[in-house]
Parts: structure tokens; sequence; C-alpha cells
């Protein structure tokens, strides 16, 4: 064809062959080194590479119960639903952001940042009901992710929101009894183990390795909600009345410690309880530079720094039965009463003149009627709440014999109720009680205990001597409706001679019938109480607390109910204030707990 | 041999005609179709919405492609390289990478295509093409001058090394330049009479390359290593998953996907590192999501291909009417199993990583264009074997 065209020579294909056979061992080598990779190497990529693939979804564990001694539920879950966006799934932004924005209330503007933003999953919303998810994904648009999840739902928004508390956003409890009783409500959250792209996106269709959720175990407690609401209206009622600070009622078995009910109101709601509840404001027969004081208090939430925004709150979730101390007062006469006779220090027969003082060390000290009470036996200086004929029979039980039954009543440790927090007694030292501490502490002042302690004393007074362990805590019940476990409690501690405690009953039941509880008395109702009224510390400002046990029957106590009313207006005696509450109550649970002579 | 120079051979119905080839390029240009679409449909649904986006343009360009391998086999005798054609490929390959300076676009960091409209080109692959017919019509010119030592190296400098250093310096792509050079290298070790030469560069290649291996993991071992940018390369390649956070990651993700691919692999689309993990897994990487969907069996079955395919051009090269034809065929053969043979060893971690492609496989218009141009030629050149008889 041309000269330049050479012949192929044999030494042409020799080279030839000899790169194709170099060729082929190269590639021989690479076989080999590609087994190596693929078999011995196999599993530690094949690890690595899972371990990089696979994500892990908790799947929350549905959270137990909380219900009432007769079943009702007082702590519930509800579906909720968080609303987030793919952004690399989402084809009509436009529509999405509209769509969510009518859907969800918001404002479309911040729908659209949030769903134009470029991350790999934004959320847009949460704790949205269930309708309004099952709305949205009924849309069907691609990229919209419509997750459920549980949360906490409290039926009856307010009703005993100190003793339940309330849970954080990972359902884990925060005060009260869910956060006691947060490991066994809690459950074991499972597990999802999905695959995913680099993104960190679910592949569809993809194998899910599950580990399924264990359900918390449903709580029972002893609370009775028909007496829980009936004692929150009327402790709502008497705070309205009396524009107290603040109004508690506990009702409790004296024989074993169940608690039926414990209310402090103001109480707030469960199911909002970052929100502050207004202070109250009382307009009427207020006075007026106490009016301008709240109002100046409302103006001050606005600008509140966040540091007394929480404290608060705290103040707000505070349980004051068993988070706060107060001076008892009158009411712990019960206790010097009857160490008196327990120690027969005093006989029922003695008596004590009463010219409305006492004089003690240099102190004078006043009786409530100044003119006094002239001569009474024991169970009429009860009956008077005389604190000078207190004074002399805790002068004749003495101050070693006095914290004696102290400490066997209880009173210098903790009552053990089942909720977290509880204050601890605060108390004079031993050696340091001199005639006048001794003489204040005969008729409940000098010292602070809880309203639960006092309830406390003022059981194992009438209930035949025993210490009983307060508690709301009954048996937790898994999801098959099995028991779990049964609660417990000490309550058969003999701190006192039933003798004693019969005398004492009669005593009390003498105090409502003819004396200064007279206004709890009920026509067919066996009852017993005391009155108290106790000055706040610091003394001399007007303010006061004024509280009333009372319990039934006196032949068999089986329900004891304290009412505390902090800072009353007006007329502040317990017999005229805090007596006529429980009589209410009474009026109303005795005959549904089926109590009667 | 009982051949002699080329003469007219197209007779009528004696024409030879290397099917096998023909359809091992077929296969493979298929296979490559099916593992774009498995290792891109899902990153192409989420960059583009369009799950077809590459496995369409690769589709495109490999049929481009057929038509320029029709071309070369049917309209386009090899010889007529010898009329100036070798040369205008030359100066226009030179031209177009100089083109790049001013018309280059840069994709991912790389200023290496050029965008005609919406067509992109990659000078670098006609640059192959180019030391390919130009050192095979350079050879033959000088005739038997080549047997001299200092004719050898002229042709490295003129043909293989312009090209080579020019694509290296303006687009920084080591890998091409390499091919380039092994390109030339093979071609004039085939043209050439004797080895000594070549067994002395490969021993002093070897030497030097074990001299510095040792002197690297030495310094790594006793701690002395400071991460230096011209060594980090180097560095990666021995202890890839130390780097994973930053250069080593890609070299990493396709030691993962391999190794997960076990003996059988998970099954064709399975591949999990493709989402994502491997970036751009339809490019460079491609042998890596290969070994993990279809495993070590498949992986070689596509090893086999390739030297099926290597054995058929040798064989078209061994049976050549001309030295021409020879030395055009053993260029191809150059290309295709450099380039196999450095994928291969890049993506299994056995070198240190540089971006070289699958041919036939990898995603990427330009290179297949011009791998089936290439495999025209050699058609071509098989059609003009003498069949005896």
């Amino acid at each position: 064809m041309n000269e330049l065209n050479f012949e192929v020579k044999t030494r042409h294909r020799k080279k030839l062959f000899l790169m194709c056979m170099c060729v082929l061992l190269t590639m021989l080598l690479l076989s080999v080194r590609m087994g190596y990779l693929m078999i011995v190497e196999s599993d530690y990529y094949l690890a690595r590479a899972e371990e990089l693939h696979e994500r892990e979804r908790k799947i929350k564990a549905a959270r137990g119960r909380i219900l009432d001694t007769n079943g009702v539920v007082l702590a519930a879950n509800k579906t909720v639903c968080t609303i987030s966006v793919i952004h690399s799934q989402v084809e009509e932004p436009e529509r999405v952001s509209e769509m969510l924005a009518s859907e969800l209330g918001m404002n479309l503007e911040d729908v659209k940042k949030k769903v134009q933003k470029l991350s790999s999953i934004e959320k847009i919303a949460s704790n949205i009901d269930k309708e309004t998810g099952d709305k949205i994904r009924e849309y069907g648009f691609s990229g919209v992710k419509v997750d459920e999840d549980y949360k906490r739902y409290y039926p009856y928004d307010t009703l005993a929101s100190k003793v339940l508390g309330f849970t954080g956003s990972d359902n884990q409890g925060i005060v009260g009894l869910e956060a006691k009783y947060d490991s066994v409500l809690m459950g074991d959250n499972g597990k999802i183990l999905t695959l995913t792209d680099a993104w960190g996106v679910e592949i569809e269709g993809s194998e899910e390795n599950r580990q399924e959720p264990i359900a918390g175990s449903d709580l029972y407690i002893s609370m009775d909600y028909n007496i829980q609401m009936y004692a929150q209206q009327l402790a709502e009622r008497a705070m309205q009345e009396k524009q107290a600070k603040r109004v508690s009622i506990i009702v409790m078995n004296p024989q074993n410690g169940e608690i039926k009910a414990m209310v402090n109101v103001p109480e707030y709601n469960l199911n909002e309880p970052y929100e502050l509840i207004p202070e109250p404001v009382y307009e009427q027969e207020t006075k007026d530079g106490e009016t301008k004081s709240d109002t100046a208090q409302q103006t001050d939430t606005s600008v509140l720094t966040a540091s007394t925004h929480m404290d608060q709150l705290n103040n707000m979730w505070r349980n004051f039965c068993i988070n706060d101390t107060y001076e008892p007062g009158s009411v712990f006469k019960m206790f010097t009463a009857t160490t008196a006779l327990e120690t027969k220090a005093v006989s029922l027969s003695d008596t004590f003149n009463c010219c409305g003082y006492a004089m003690v060390a240099d102190r004078r000290i006043r009786c409530a009627k100044t003119t006094g009470h002239g001569q009474e036996d024991f169970t009429h200086s009860v009956m008077n709440s005389c604190n000078p004929a207190f004074i002399e029979w805790g002068r004749r039980v003495g101050t070693e014999r006095f914290f004696q039954y102290l400490g066997k009543m209880g009173v210098l440790t903790k009552t053990g109720i089942d909720l977290p927090g509880e204050a601890t007694t605060i108390m004079h030292k031993q050696e340091n009680v001199g005639e006048v501490e001794l003489a204040t502490m005969s008729f409940g002042q000098s010292f602070q205990i809880t309203p639960i302690m006092m309830l406390r004393i003022a059981s194992t007074v009438v209930n035949g001597g025993r210490l009983v362990t307060p508690h709301f805590a009954v048996k937790t019940m898994n999801a098959d409706g099995q028991t779990v476990q049964e609660y417990t409690y000490e309550n058969a501690n003999q701190a006192i001679e039933p003798e004693t405690s019969a005398t004492m009953r009669e005593i009390l039941r003498q105090v409502v019938e003819n004396g200064g509880g007279n206004k709890a008395y009920i026509e067919g109702f066996s009852i017993g109480g005391k009155t108290a009224t106790s000055e706040k510390l610091p003394r001399g400002t007007g303010k006061y607390i004024s509280s009333f046990i009372g319990f039934s029957s006196v032949e068999n106590p089986q329900i004891i109910a304290m009412c505390l009313i902090d800072e009353p207006q007006g007329v502040y005696y317990g017999g005229t204030i805090s007596a006529p509450v429980i009589r209410q109550l009474f009026e109303n649970i005795l005959p549904y707990l089926d109590i009667s002579e | 041999m009982g051949r002699s120079m080329g003469r007219k051979i197209k007779k009528k119905g004696k024409r030879y005609f290397d099917y096998s080839l023909l359809f091992v390029v077929i296969f493979i240009c298929g296979f490559g179709l099916v593992m774009i679409y498995s290792t891109s449909s899902y990153t192409a649904q989420l960059t583009y919405g369009n799950s077809e986006y590459f496995f369409f343009k690769q589709l495109q360009a490999d049929l481009l492609g057929f038509l320029a391998m029709y071309f070369m086999y049917r309209v386009f005798d090899y010889h007529y390289f010898q009329r100036r054609w070798a040369v205008a490929i030359f100066i226009l390959s030179i031209i177009s990478i100089l083109a790049i300076i001013p018309f280059g676009t840069e994709v991912n960091g790389a200023k290496r295509w050029i965008y005609l409209g919406t067509v992109s080109f990659q000078p670098s692959e006609l640059a192959k093409f180019a030391t390919i017919v130009m050192t095979a019509v350079g050879i033959c010119a000088i005739g038997n001058k080549i047997n001299k030592l200092r004719y050898v190296f002229l042709v490295w400098l003129i043909i293989g090394g312009l090209l080579g250093v020019m694509v290296y310096a303006i687009t920084s792509n080591l890998s091409s330049a390499i091919i380039i050079f092994g390109i030339s290298f093979v071609m004039t070790f085939v043209a050439y009479k004797g080895y000594k030469i070549y067994m002395v560069l490969i021993a002093a290649f070897t030497a030097a390359f074990a001299a510095f291996y040792t002197w690297l993991t030495n310094m790594v071992k006793s701690g002395n290593m400071t991460d230096s940018f011209r060594l980090n390369r180097f560095l990666i390649w021995l202890n890839p998953e130390k780097y994973m956070e930053d250069k080593g990651y890609q070299t990493v993700q396709a030691l993962y996907a391999i190794g997960s691919g076990g003996l059988f692999g998970k099954g064709l689309g399975k591949s999990l590192q493709k989402l994502g993990f491997i970036p751009e897994s339809q490019n460079d990487m491609i042998f890596s999501i290969i070994c993990e969907e279809l495993g070590l069996f498949g992986a070689i079955c596509v090893i086999l291909i390739f030297v099926l395919m290597l054995w058929r051009i040798v064989h078209i090269a061994q049976n050549a009417p001309d030295l021409l034809g020879t030395l055009i065929a053993t260029g191809v053969f150059a290309q295709v199993a450099i380039q196999v043979i450095l994928n291969i060893a890049v993506v299994t971690n056995t070198i240190p990583n540089t971006g070289v492609s699958l041919p036939f496989i990898s995603y990427g218009g330009t290179s297949s264009v011009f791998l089936m141009a290439e495999i025209g030629v050699v058609l071509n050149i098989s059609s003009q074997i003498r069949l005896e008889k």
C-alpha cells in the first residue's frame, strides 16, 4: 500500500505475548488481593460497614398509668404526633408549607423557612394531637413525616397536682409520685435498628431489627378520686371565702396510713405544668395598700429573670403538706396530753386553775382566754385548749420524758411518706431545752413539723397507739392485669398504750361535742378532733395558720382529716374556720365510706 | 512470515470480523449500564429527582460510542492515520488541552472538562487516543531507527511525554498522565528490538519504590512523620482508616463495600455503600460496588471478561496485516489493561489512590466514546487480516 508499512516480525509477537503475560499475572495478583479482602477480611469490613449503616431508634415504652383506689385513671398516656420534613424527599415545598401551616395553625413564613432549610430532617412541630397528625398523613405528601409518640396526660387537670406530679419531655417523672415511682412507671424502651443512607435517612423496605418495648406498670394508689375532688372543692371554697394564701386538706386512714386525699390549693394544671398560676387577687374587703401590692406583683411577673421564674415554678409545684414545716400550735396538745397520761404524770382527775396567764421563768405566757378558765379538770383543759394548763402538764412530764415520747411517736424522724422531698422536723436540742422551751413546746410552739407529721401524731393518738406510715402506693399491675408488687408499710410499732389512746379519743370527742371544736360536730356521727390557731413567724404580722384535725368514728377511727388554712383574712380561729371545712367533708365522706357510730 | 505487506484485502465474502471482541464490548457496555443504574439511581433520585439521570446520560454516550465504533470500523481505514490524520488528532488534542486553561469548567475542584453547549468533553481522553495513533504512526514513520535507543526516548518525549506532562500540568490529572506514559511505554516496548533497557527501567523503578516504601514505613513507625501534603497520598494508602474523616474516606468506604461483598455479594442492587457513603460511586469506585453486590465471584467474572477482551485485542495485534495495525492494537490493549489494573488496584487500596475509571463500566461519556472508537479501529484492523486459504 505504501512504503511506510512494515512487516510484523516474530519479535513483535513475542513481546506482545510477554506483555500479555505480565497483564495476566498482575490481574491474578489483584484477584488474590480481592480474595484476601473479601474472604479473610470480610467479617471485619462487614462489621464496620454495618456499624455505619445501622441506626438505633428508640421506641418509647408506654408509661404506666396512675389509678385511684377505685380504678379511676388519674394519669394516663395519649398518643401525640411529631411532624417533620425530610428535605431531600419533599417534592412540592410550596404546597407542603401551605398545608402544614394551615393544619398546624402556624405562620406560613416560619413553616416555609423550615421546609426549605437544607437539613436531612427538620422538625416542624411536636405534641400534635393524633387527629391532626392523621389528617396530615392522609395528604400523602412525600417528605412529610408523622411520628407517633406517647405523652403523659392528666384527665382531671388540677386534681391532686402536687401529689401526682408530672413528667418531662422524655416522659421521666419530675416531681411527686411520677418522680418517686419513676422506675416502676417507666418501663423498658424498645429499639429499632434500621438501615440508613449516608445522610441518615432510613431506607424504605429494608429489614428492621426490632426489640419490643415493655410497658411500665400501672400504679394503684390509695387516693379516692371522689374524696380528693370533694376536698379540693371545699379547700377552694375556703380559700376564696377566707381570702387565704393557700388551703391544704389531708384525709387519711389512721389505722394503716393510706392517704385518701391530699389537697393543696391553689393546685396547678398538670397538663401545663410550666404555666404559672396567677396569684389570687382578692378585690373586696382588702385594704387598699394590699391590693396595690398584689397588682405590683402581677406586673413584676412579666420582667422576671429566668432564675426567679424557675423559683416561682418550684414554689407552685411544692406540696406544703410534706415539703414545708410549720408550728402546729394547739393540735400538738394531743401529743402533750397523751404523753402526760401515758407517763402518768397527770391523771384525768387532776385539776388546774387558770387565771389567764402563766409565769414561766421570768416570762408571762397568756392564755387565749385572758380572763382565765378558772378551775378545770384535765379533760376540760383540752376542751378549752388552755395554754397555762398545758404548760403545767408539760412541766410535770419533764423534758426527758417529753423527748422520749417525741422519739416514740416518730416526731424526730421522717414519716417515710412515699413522696419526694419530705421535710424534717425542726426541734430544739434536748440539752438546750429550758423551762420556757418546754412550756412553749407543750402547746405546740417554738418548733416546726410538717402537716403530714402532725396528722401521723394524731393518728397514733387515736388508732390505739400504733405508728403508721402515711403512703399512697398500694400496688403495681402490669399491662396484662397481673399484680407485680404489693407495697407493705411499717404500721405495727406500738408507741403508746391502747388504753391511753382510748382515753384520748373520748377527750377529743368532748372537744368536738362540747369544746372548741364544736363547729365540726355532725349529729348522728361520732367525731373527735382538735383545733389550732398558730401565729406565723415573725410574730405580730397578723398572719396565722388555722387548722383542725378531726377523726371518726371515736370508737373505731377509720378516717382522720386535717384542714390547714394559711393566712386567712378576718376571723382566723381554727375552731371557727377550719373545723367547718372538716365538718362539710365528713358530712359527705362518712356516709360514702360507710362510717357511722 | 508468510504475510506480505498490507494490500487491499477487502474481498467480498472473505472479510474477517472479530465477533468475539464485538460481543465482549457489547456485553461490558451493557453490564456497565446496569451497574451505573444500580450505583447511581438512589443518589440521582435525591440530587436530580430522577433515578435514571446518570443511566440515560451514559446510554447516550454509549450509543454515540457505538456510532463512533461503527464509523472507525466501516468507514475509516486505519491507514488513514498515516495520511496526516494522526498528526491532526495529535495537534487537536494539544489544542483541546490548552483550551482548558481559558474555557475549562471546574467540577469537584478539578478543571478537566470543556463544555460545548450541553455536551461535556474531557481532553485527556482524546490525549490517550492521540498518544496511541501518533506513537504508532511515528514508529512506522521512523522505520528501523526505532531500534536505536535514542529514537525510543524521542518517541516518548515528543508524544507521550508532551501529552502526559500537559495533562498533568494543566488539569493536574496524574492518573491520565500515568496512563499516557504507560501507553507509550508499552508501544515502544513492543516496537523496540531489545529487552535490556526495559528490564533496567523496571528494575530501577522497583528498587526506587522499595526504598521509598521502606523509608516511609520506618518514618511512620518511628512517629517522625508529619502530615506533609505531598506524602499524604502515601500515608493514606498505608493506613486509610486513620485518615477516614478526611482524604482517606473514599478509600475506606470502598474497602467496606468490597469487604462486605464476601464470596457471592449482597445481590444486584442491594449495595448499601452506594447510598451516599461512597461519593459518586458510579465513577471511579464503581468496581467496589460490583464487589459488594456481586461478591468475589462477580468481581472475578468481570476481570475474566476484561481478560477475554484483552486477549482478542492481542490476537488482532498479533495477526494484523502490518506493523501499524499491530502497534495501534497494542496501544488500545495497553490503555484498557492499564486502566483496568490501576482501577482495581486503587479500589482495593493496593496502590495509593488516584482517580482512574474502569473502562466501559465507569460513568463517563468522553471515555466511553473514545474507547469504543478505539475498539472500532481495532475491528477495522481485524477486518484487514488476510485469511489464508
